[in-house]
């Protein structure tokens, strides 16, 4: 089953959201469907939060529609969600196993059944010893494994993420990215804004890029590095022509002798390049069409590159 | 009912039930609400060790007089008066059988002059002051009585003069004593400012809550969880029933210690508490909370952090300071344009109804409902405001947000 054949976690049709004069999120669009990780990104400001408590009903759309599990998002919809915000923090006088106790509570859990998981996934991550004292006695690491445990704790359908690695020790983030891919693997749908692109390419199944609330990219993440492809080629071998002129394809070329990266012109592509380089008389052992990273992406799709309307 | 209201009531009842007991169990609120009966019991001891009923009788006083005028000193049973010579008297003191001496020189009757002679060469020491306070009014006792015998007057006029009356009062239905003012007054006063006290203490309790789960970032894993309509509810009536204990127990304290207080203080044994005034005064201490913890609950959304927060609320605060500054006027003139205006205004209503109550025997019953129903449209408006505001700036950290989205909150549907 390819991830647009699943059924849909959230819809966000056509949303617009303003405060005083600044339009936050402007006209958005985008899905997420159960068993898919979506990386939300966008540079600071864009509108990333603004959207995800859209999503969670924190506050309401100006405009557009938006649907959690086929409804409106209410309390039903609140109950089948983690959230995990990336202002966060614990009552600091209160027991972590409390604190979990009185978020499964509002989750829907009975007491009982919230204390009893919130001390299994306590013991399991390591904080045994942690259950009976105050968050103001806890160690910054350990804040983040309780208030990651708070996020899963009444087991959501969806799970949304709002910088979930900013902050954390590598051993917490080891853990978040073991338990994305867990919520994934058991069929929940996750939203996790970021802007740590290597963790976004390593975790996402489909990136939603935005910018000053609008949106620039959105789709599964092969595709859109596909689709910024096109514009640069490397090449390895003997005898790779050093003249530019000879390759009506290429706009400027970066290496040396053995190893180069041509970058073609707009309207060219890899094939017209690999034709002129065979009849150029190079001996080419390697051909590889660069894969831009998304970092790079971000970067070019934000700057404006028209490409970026291509994989909307 | 349906699922959302059942959704409602029970997300409110989990934030209830929380609220309410961290805050009781909190060292605060424990040192808070033992406060007055621990005072209480102080107070009673207190009052005991000091009872002049229950002290050793200081020594009579002893006076040594030299009377040179033409009155002849009448001496009752029991005072410890010496007469002698002047110059027997200085020799007395010289020797030490005598402080000092009183003389009554013989032009007293016309000047009404007496003279204390001391030991020269040292000043009174707080202990001669004591006993010269005795010997004073022992003095002015002989002296009286011997004045009344000299004038000849008969026996009887002479006992009325010195004990002029014996007061009591009597109900024009021969029932009852008025009570003092004390009782009458001054205690149900300080028992309706008890209740002015605790709307703001537990308001506080409220404004602290906000404020902490927004300065501790937990207020947005709240709100992905709790819709702000239940979330704020949950905590007024949570943090509402926290103050109610806080002033059950007290109340309770009270009315158990009454009965040993009034051994030691004869003006408490003409108080009691009217049932009725009792509800009343819990009526308007549910709906003063609920009117002002809704304002505190959206000072503390507004406010940037705790301070700030404090700052604001304080402003509050003065509202249901007023009708204490014009507590001469309740007590002097009740039916006072003044004390009405006072008792309408939803935001002194709460302290001017308290104070009404304690001074005046029946309440006034048109004036009680039109000011409870003041207060309790105000209370529900201002929750409904509240809550709005508090969905839409609770997020806003170490922000102070524009008046202009205050109001566009306040004033926007649904």
């Amino acid at each position: 089953m390819t991830v647009t054949q699943r059924p849909l976690a959230v819809a966000v049709d056509n949303v617009s959201k303003r405060f005083g004069r600044v339009d936050v999120v402007a006209g958005l669009s985008f899905d997420v469907r159960a068993g898919e990780v979506l990386g939300f990104l966008g540079p600071n400001g864009a509108g990333k939060t603004t959207m995800m408590r859209m999503i969670l009903d924190i506050i309401r759309p100006d405009a557009g529609r938006i649907e959690v599990f086929g409804a409106a998002p209410g309390l039903e919809q609140q109950h089948r969600v983690g959230y995990l915000p990336e202002e966060r923090g614990l009552y600091r006088d209160v027991t972590a196993l409390d604190t979990l106790t009185y978020f499964g509570a509002l989750k829907g859990l009975s007491g009982s059944e919230a204390r009893r998981r919130g001390e299994r996934l306590l013991r399991e991550l390591g904080l045994g010893d942690a259950l009976h004292k105050k968050a103001g006695e806890l160690s910054r690491g350990m804040h983040q494994k309780v208030q990651v445990i708070a996020t899963v704790l009444h087991v959501p359908d969806l799970l949304i993420l709002d910088e979930p690695f900013s902050g954390l020790d590598p051993v917490n983030a080891q853990l978040l990215r073991q338990l994305v891919l867990d919520q994934r693997e058991r069929g929940a749908a996750v939203v996790m804004s970021t802007h740590d692109m290597n963790e976004a390419q390593a975790l996402c199944d489909r990136i939603l890029l935005i910018d000053r609330g609008r949106r620039l990219i959105f789709g599964g993440v092969a595709d859109v590095q596909r689709a910024f492809s096109s514009g640069a080629v490397d090449v390895r071998g003997e005898r790779l022509p050093s003249n530019l002129g000879a390759l009506r394809s290429v706009a400027d070329a970066v290496g040396a002798d053995g190893s180069v990266r041509y970058l073609l012109r707009p309207g060219a592509n890899a094939t017209d390049l690999f034709r002129e380089l065979a009849a150029s008389g190079a001996d080419v052992s390697r051909f590889e069409v660069a894969t831009p990273t998304l970092n790079e992406i971000f970067i070019r799709a934000v700057a404006g590159d028209e490409r970026a309307a291509l994989v909307q | 009912m349906n699922g959302r209201r059942r959704s409602f009531l029970r997300l409110m009842s989990v934030v209830a039930r929380r609220d309410y007991l961290r805050t009781v169990r909190r060292r605060g609120f424990l040192i808070g609400t033992l406060l007055l009966p621990a005072a209480i019991a102080g107070f009673t001891l207190l009052s005991a060790l000091f009872n002049p009923a229950l002290q050793p009788s200081p020594p009579p006083a002893e006076v040594t007089v030299a009377n040179e005028s033409t009155v002849a000193l009448i001496v009752p049973t029991g005072v410890q008066l010496r007469q002698m010579s002047r110059q027997e008297g200085l020799a007395a003191m010289e020797s030490g059988q005598a402080g000092e001496l009183y003389l009554i020189p013989a032009s007293y009757p016309a000047t009404a002059a007496i003279q204390r002679l001391t030991p020269g060469g040292r000043s009174p020491s707080i202990e001669d002051l004591q006993r010269w306070s005795g010997q004073e009014q022992v003095l002015s006792a002989v002296l009286r009585l011997s004045l009344l015998a000299d004038a000849e007057l008969p026996p009887p006029v002479v006992e009325r003069l010195l004990a002029p009356y014996q007061i009591s009062t009597v109900g024009t239905d021969g029932e009852t004593p008025t009570p003092g003012f004390e009782a009458g007054f001054l205690l149900p006063y300080v028992f309706t400012l008890l209740f002015v006290f605790s709307i703001f203490i537990t308001s506080g309790y409220l404004l602290q809550s906000v404020t902490e789960e927004k300065e501790s970032r937990v207020v947005e894993i709240v709100l992905s969880s709790v819709p702000s309509q239940p979330l704020m509810a949950g905590k007024i009536v949570g943090l509402g029933a926290a103050g109610l204990t806080q002033v059950l127990i007290w109340v309770a304290t009270a009315l158990a210690a009454l009965p040993f207080m009034s051994e030691r203080m004869p003006a408490l044994r003409g108080l009691s508490i009217d049932p009725i005034v009792f509800v009343l005064a819990l009526a308007f201490f549910v709906s003063g909370y609920l009117a002002y913890g809704a304002i505190f609950a959206a000072i503390g959304a507004l406010a940037p952090g705790t301070r700030e927060a404090q700052q604001y609320s304080g402003f509050f605060g003065f509202f249901a300071v007023i009708p204490m500054i014009f507590a001469g006027v309740f007590f002097a003139d009740p039916g006072s344009p003044i004390v009405t205006v006072l008792s309408l205004i939803p935001l002194t209503a709460p302290a001017a109804m308290l104070q009404l109550l304690a001074v005046l025997p029946e309440p006034p019953w048109p004036l009680v409902i039109a000011s409870l129903t003041s207060v309790t449209v105000f209370a529900v408006l201002a929750a409904i405001a509240a809550s709005r505001v508090f969905r839409a700036t609770l997020l806003l950290y170490g922000v102070r947000p524009s008046l202009g989205r205050i109001v566009g909150a306040i004033t926007a549907r649904g």
